[in-house]
């Protein structure tokens, strides 16, 4: 019974057996039959005696697929991350009503509506004895950038009425959808003549104009080496390049070689590949006035080879014989800086901004320079305006040595109060003015002289001052010098969004439309207030 | 490098179809009788008094503005007009006064093309989008394909055979390049072989016309040579809604007023040494117009975003940006320090999906709730012609209490019965959104931008935004361009003692205090018909030519009413064979071609900026145009009822005020 049980079973075996080795015959010739599959055959073949490499691989694919999941749930939302929490329906919506959001603006403290509320208001033109809608009195101007006194000069009224009656106003475009007329093409000339460089890009704000140039060329992993003392413009230029930034202590070379040198030991001893490497400071500091020494600095640049972007928004128009800037200055060719970028609107008294340059340098903003890319190109008649500023310049060299007889004649009568610092080169337009007195909370501590960190902005031993209370007095200061009819300003600064508090500053500009005479007035009311208000302190 | 393979275009090269001179051009009087008739009708003009402008609102007219036609139009040397643009295909009758330069703001006197720009209410905003046949973006993909594969082998031989002109490319001398090979690909061997169609120079103003200069390259577009020529053309394609570039007028004259008595500059910061009375009234006469409390006005467009929303937002706040927001917005973004999250373009339900994750979720890693969340979207996208879907998010603004910013820079002025933008056109309360941003660029022919909120927050903005404190102020003359063309829009009127408080209300007109008491502004100009007249003839123009082209058979995007009307090639050959086609028609037209990465890859476009400056025959003159070249193109790929050109040129005011 039970061997005729088996017999059957064993012959049902048999058929299964049979049919089993058939199939897989029959398998393994369509298998072959696919092309390519003999590869896969001999890969796995290949994984005969080699249980490691198995394991290795199948390890290898999980983790593929991981990725990929992963990939996958990023894309859609931050479901999947580790700390994502599951909320039910209900319970998201509780959360929603649950959710209170702080007021977008709110309302300004009396300090902050003070501060507004000293803001002078120009009425009419203005110029070196602008009339003020706030007193309705007429005054001596030290506060707005006319250095060269252009502003208000008929020849350029002319040209800029001619202008509006062939272009009118606005261009309607972006520079690459035209929105560049010839007007633009010779105005970018015209600067790239001036200033000796092959050629120059024209942009529509003169403080939008270095974080563009910056983040054209500066990208992630690329090294910028600038000054701790930097404007604004330049440390949001940095910031939006995220590059790795390396600080040098304020206009301080010797510093920056130091920086230099452990940037380079850094690479090498990481062994990091060649990056981009710039420097990146500034002509005459917006900060404090204070001038590079551009022949040192051109010197550190081709020794260690960096590229070098100097912002000369405040030197442009305002320094060297016929206000060509730093390079005219020091007698060097344009040629030798990079990327030279000034401000139309304060060297020029018209609007915009530009960068000068080699011909790859600028073509290749003219493809990557956002704010060159994304904006309306500036208006025709502004563009004139500038060209025929240059014009100007060129032809009077008088202009600059006035400006600075004025800077001297100023400067003679400043430097000898006792009470005030003044940071500023003695050939700069711009004078800032330090209390010397005011509360310095803590002095630089002269004990340690390890040299600061160059990742950090801040320098170690910075020392902090009492913001709020020297700005009042430098209110004071100002408010006391425009009852004797002379406008001055404090140096604006954006507290809580720079990298380094600035310490707090009245900041002079100096106009070549003055005559000495009033210059020395205006100096001398400054003076009297400053001594009037710091002696009523005490 | 000189390629053999590249194909050059001379820019005046014959079309390669029979070019058929537009029946109306021979069908058009000579200039001489236009002459006349125009000079009867200045006779006439300075005859009447100021009340026969109300006998003929059609252009409003103005005995001042005659001067101007004297200039063009009783020109010793009458314009040479072997392009049809010169002169009106109708020309004036003596009811008509022509008040303003042809060549730069058309003469359109036809009632019937006028519409209004609003939304239905109770309808769906709803954007039909066509996708083209599969074949269309096989070929869109092999054509890239076949570039890239072009580009490196040219890449591959002329590294070795040419190392100089691969100098910059490579480390050379301890520099590393400033621009990689691999960075600059897509310039060097997708955009450079056809660099003609973009930076064209040009001058003049650029109104309905544009005159380009000539220029020619002998080195396949690496660099271009002024040949001394010019060629004026049909422009499609500047941000001139409203047709306010213009160098003649009232507006202009305003200007010159302006240079004489501020000069050219406010030498200096808002908050330093530069500002001007004229900032005080023009920021109040902005926010009138907006109806919001207070703005804030800054010298550049793009610089209002990027230095005003790093001045809202800081660490611990989140913003809300949709996928096609302009480049400003994402740099404002990137240094506000804030939390950046996207969400689909125009896609309501994806908002919502995503307000419901971050609110629940919080902040990343800690989960404390947000500080702030702005959602910030755009009025009308520039590259798309989708105008956002505002009620919608005003609802979820209610349920989700986010802050909503609103970049209305190609909105404002363009749409709206009233010309205030995305809020007037959806007839919501624009203080109902937090901040308003814009510009002035486009629809007021100036430049510069502004942002309108309550009172509280855009005095924060004066003192926190970066560019009151560093960046140089307005200039006056543009600043009074955009008093003048403004108020033009608005009107100006005293109100009447029982009308106090409909004066205020918004939108109304402007009151003679909120300009500068030196400011004359024509009569035209002072009682708003002119700017009606503007408003009404840009949204017919667009939705004229949105339409046509959809009953053409073109693939377009966005809404009827948007003035940028994107028509869309797939292909990236296309898009300069059409720009170059475009040009050297026998009225040559200008137009403004975009690919990646403006765009995504495989919908590479042209898009046309329609103007209130364009007459109804110079829509179709473009129809015929992108008909005849959608033809040898196969442009024409979209399914649905087709009409003939004849028939959409003949029922264009039908076409355009039926309902979808």
């Amino acid at each position: 019974m039970s061997s005729t049980i088996d017999g059957s079973a064993s012959a049902a075996l048999g058929l299964l057996f049979a049919f089993l080795s058939y199939a897989l015959i029959q398998a393994e010739s369509v298998f072959y039959k696919i092309p390519g599959s003999y590869v896969i055959d001999r890969y796995i073949k290949s994984h005969q005696n080699d249980r490691g490499r198995t394991v290795l691989e199948i390890l290898l694919a999980l983790f593929a697929i991981r990725i990929l999941l992963q990939v996958q749930s990023r894309t859609r939302s931050d479901k999947g991350e580790k700390d994502f929490i599951h909320f039910s329906e209900k319970e998201v919506d509780k959360l929603v009503d649950e959710w209170t959001p702080e007021p977008l603006g709110a309302p300004l403290s009396p300090e902050e509506q003070s501060d507004l509320a000293s803001v002078c208001v120009v009425s009419g033109a203005n110029g070196p004895r602008p009339k003020l809608a706030n007193t309705g009195k007429q005054v001596l101007n030290l506060a707005s950038y006319n250095f060269t006194g252009l502003a208000g000069n008929e020849v350029i009224k002319v040209r800029a009425i001619e202008t509006l009656r062939k272009y009118g106003v606005g261009c309607c475009g972006a520079p690459g959808h035209y929105g560049t007329t010839d007007v633009h093409v010779d105005l970018e000339r015209d600067i790239a003549d001036f200033l000796g460089t092959e050629t120059s890009i024209l942009n529509s704000q003169g403080f939008s104009t270095i974080p563009s140039v910056i983040s054209a060329f500066a990208k992630r992993g690329d090294i910028i080496v600038a000054d701790r003392g930097s404007n604004f413009a330049i440390q949001k230029g940095l910031q939006i390049s995220r590059s790795t930034v390396r600080w040098f202590d304020h206009n301080d070379l010797k510093s920056l070689e130091d920086v230099l040198l452990s940037v380079e030991k850094d690479r090498q001893r990481r062994r990091e590949p060649l990056t981009r490497r710039f420097i990146v400071t500034e002509g005459i500091f917006e900060k404090d006035g204070a001038i590079v020494d551009l022949p040192k600095l051109i010197e550190l640049k081709h020794k260690y080879k960096y590229r070098l972007i100097l912002d000369e928004s405040i030197s442009f128009g305002s320094v060297g014989r016929t206000g060509r800037g730093l390079t005219e200055l020091y007698n060097i060719p344009a040629t030798q800086i990079d990327m030279i970028v000034g401000s139309v609107a304060n060297g020029l008294n018209s609007s915009g901004g530009f960068c000068a340059g080699s011909r790859v340098i600028v073509d290749h903003q003219r493809c990557n320079g956002t704010s060159f890319v994304f904006s309306a190109a500036i208006p025709a008649l502004l563009a004139a305006s500038a060209s025929e500023g240059i014009n100007i310049l060129r032809n009077t060299p008088s202009i600059l040595s006035t400006l600075q007889e004025n800077v001297r004649a100023i400067r003679a009568v400043l430097d000898r109060v006792a009470a005030i610092t003044i940071p500023s080169h003695a050939a700069s337009p711009i004078i800032h003015i330090h209390l010397h007195s005011a509360a310095t909370l803590s002095a630089p501590t002269s004990a340690s002289v390890k040299p600061p960190d160059p990742a950090i902005p801040a320098s170690r031993n910075a020392p902090s001052f009492d913001i709020a209370g020297e700005e009042r007095l430098l209110q004071d200061i100002v408010d006391e010098a425009l009852a004797q009819g002379v406008w001055i300003t404090r140096a604006r600064r954006l507290r809580g969004q720079e990298l380094v508090e600035a310490r707090p500053s009245i900041r002079l500009a100096v106009t070549a439309a003055m005559s000495r005479k009033e210059c020395e007035r205006a100096a001398g009311v400054i003076k009297a207030g400053i001594v009037k208000v710091l002696t009523k302190r005490k | 490098m000189p390629s053999p393979i590249a194909l050059t275009s001379p820019p005046r090269q014959d079309s390669i179809f029979k070019k058929r001179s537009p029946s109306y051009l021979t069908a058009m009087r000579s200039a001489q009788s236009y002459l006349i008739a125009l000079s009867e009708a200045d006779a006439r003009a300075r005859v009447r008094d100021s009340a026969s402008v109300t006998s003929t609102p059609a252009l409003s007219l103005s005995s001042s503005a005659t001067t101007l036609s004297e200039d063009t139009v009783l020109n010793d040397t009458p314009y040479d007009n072997s392009d049809g643009l010169a002169y009106p295909t109708v020309p004036p009758t003596s009811e008509h006064i022509v008040s303003a330069d042809h060549l730069q703001f058309g003469f359109c006197p036809n009632e019937n093309y006028r519409y209004k720009s609003a939304h239905k209410p109770g309808t769906k905003l709803e954007v039909h989008e066509q996708d083209p046949p599969y074949y269309i973006f096989l070929t869109t993909y092999m054509s890239y394909l076949l570039l890239i594969c072009m580009g490196h082998i040219r890449d591959f031989f002329g590294k070795r055979f040419y190392p100089a002109l691969f100098r910059h490319l490579l480390p050379f001398d301890g520099y590393a390049p400033l621009n990689s090979d691999f960075d600059s690909f897509y310039t060097r061997r997708f955009k450079t072989r056809i660099d003609d169609c973009f930076s064209a120079p040009v001058t003049g103003v650029p109104g309905r016309t544009i005159n380009l200069l000539d220029r020619e390259s002998k080195d396949y577009y690496h660099t271009f040579s002024l040949t001394g020529t010019t060629t004026r053309a049909l422009n499609i394609s500047s941000y001139n809604y409203l047709g306010f570039a213009q160098a003649q007028g009232g507006c202009a004259d305003a200007v010159e007023e302006c240079l004489r008595r501020y000069g050219v500059s406010t030498c200096g910061a808002r908050l330093e040494g530069g500002t001007s009375e004229l900032h005080v009234t023009g920021e109040a006469l902005v926010a009138s117009f907006l109806g919001q409390e207070d703005a804030l006005i800054s010298s550049m467009g793009f610089a209002t975003n990027s230095t005003i929303i790093p001045a809202l937002l800081s660490r611990g706040s989140l913003l809300i940006s949709d996928e096609y927001n302009h480049a400003s917005i994402r740099f404002g973004a990137r240094l506000s320090g804030a939390n950046v999250r996207t969400f689909k373009h125009n896609n309501m339900k994806s908002l919502e999906s995503l307000l419901r994750e971050v609110i629940s979720q919080g902040q990343p890693k800690t989960h404390r709730p947000w500080k702030t969340i702005l959602l910030v979207v755009e009025g009308l996208y520039s590259m798309e012609g989708t105008l956002v879907d505002l009620p919608t998010i005003l609802e979820l603004k209610k349920k989700y209490k986010f802050n909503l910013f609103v970049d209305e820079a190609h909105s404002i002025g363009a749409l709206g019965p009233h010309g205030r933008g995305v809020a007037d056109y959806f007839g919501v309360n624009p203080r109902s959104i937090d901040i308003l941003m814009g510009t002035f660029t486009k629809s007021f022919g100036a430049a510069g931008g502004y942002v309108a909120g309550s009172k509280a927050l855009i005095d924060r903005l004066r003192l926190r935004g970066h560019g009151g404190t560093y960046a140089e102020s307005i200039a006056p003359p543009v600043m009074v361009q955009i008093l003048a063309s403004m108020a033009s829009i608005m009107g100006v009127a005293l109100p009447t003692s029982s009308a106090v408080e409909v004066a205020q209300q918004h939108p109304g007109p402007a009151h003679p205090s909120q300009l500068p008491a030196w400011m004359d502004l024509p009569p035209t100009l002072r009682d708003g018909s002119e700017g009606r007249m503007r408003l009404r003839r840009l949204a017919f123009n667009s939705r004229y030519l949105s339409r046509g082209l959809a009953k053409l058979g073109f693939i377009t995007f966005g809404h009827t009413d948007s003035p940028i009307v994107p028509l869309v090639l797939f292909n990236l050959g296309k898009m300069c064979v059409f720009h170059r086609m475009m040009r050297a028609r026998k009225t040559p037209i200008v137009v403004v071609v975009v690919s990646y990465p403006a765009t995504p890859l495989v919908t590479s476009r042209v898009r046309f900026c329609v103007s209130a400056s364009h007459t109804k025959e110079d829509i179709d003159t473009i129809l015929r145009a992108c008909d005849e070249i959608g033809d040898v193109l196969d442009l024409k790929l979209l399914p649905g009822e087709r009409w003939p050109l004849e028939r959409i040129m003949n029922n264009a005011a039908e076409l355009v005020n039926t309902d979808d």
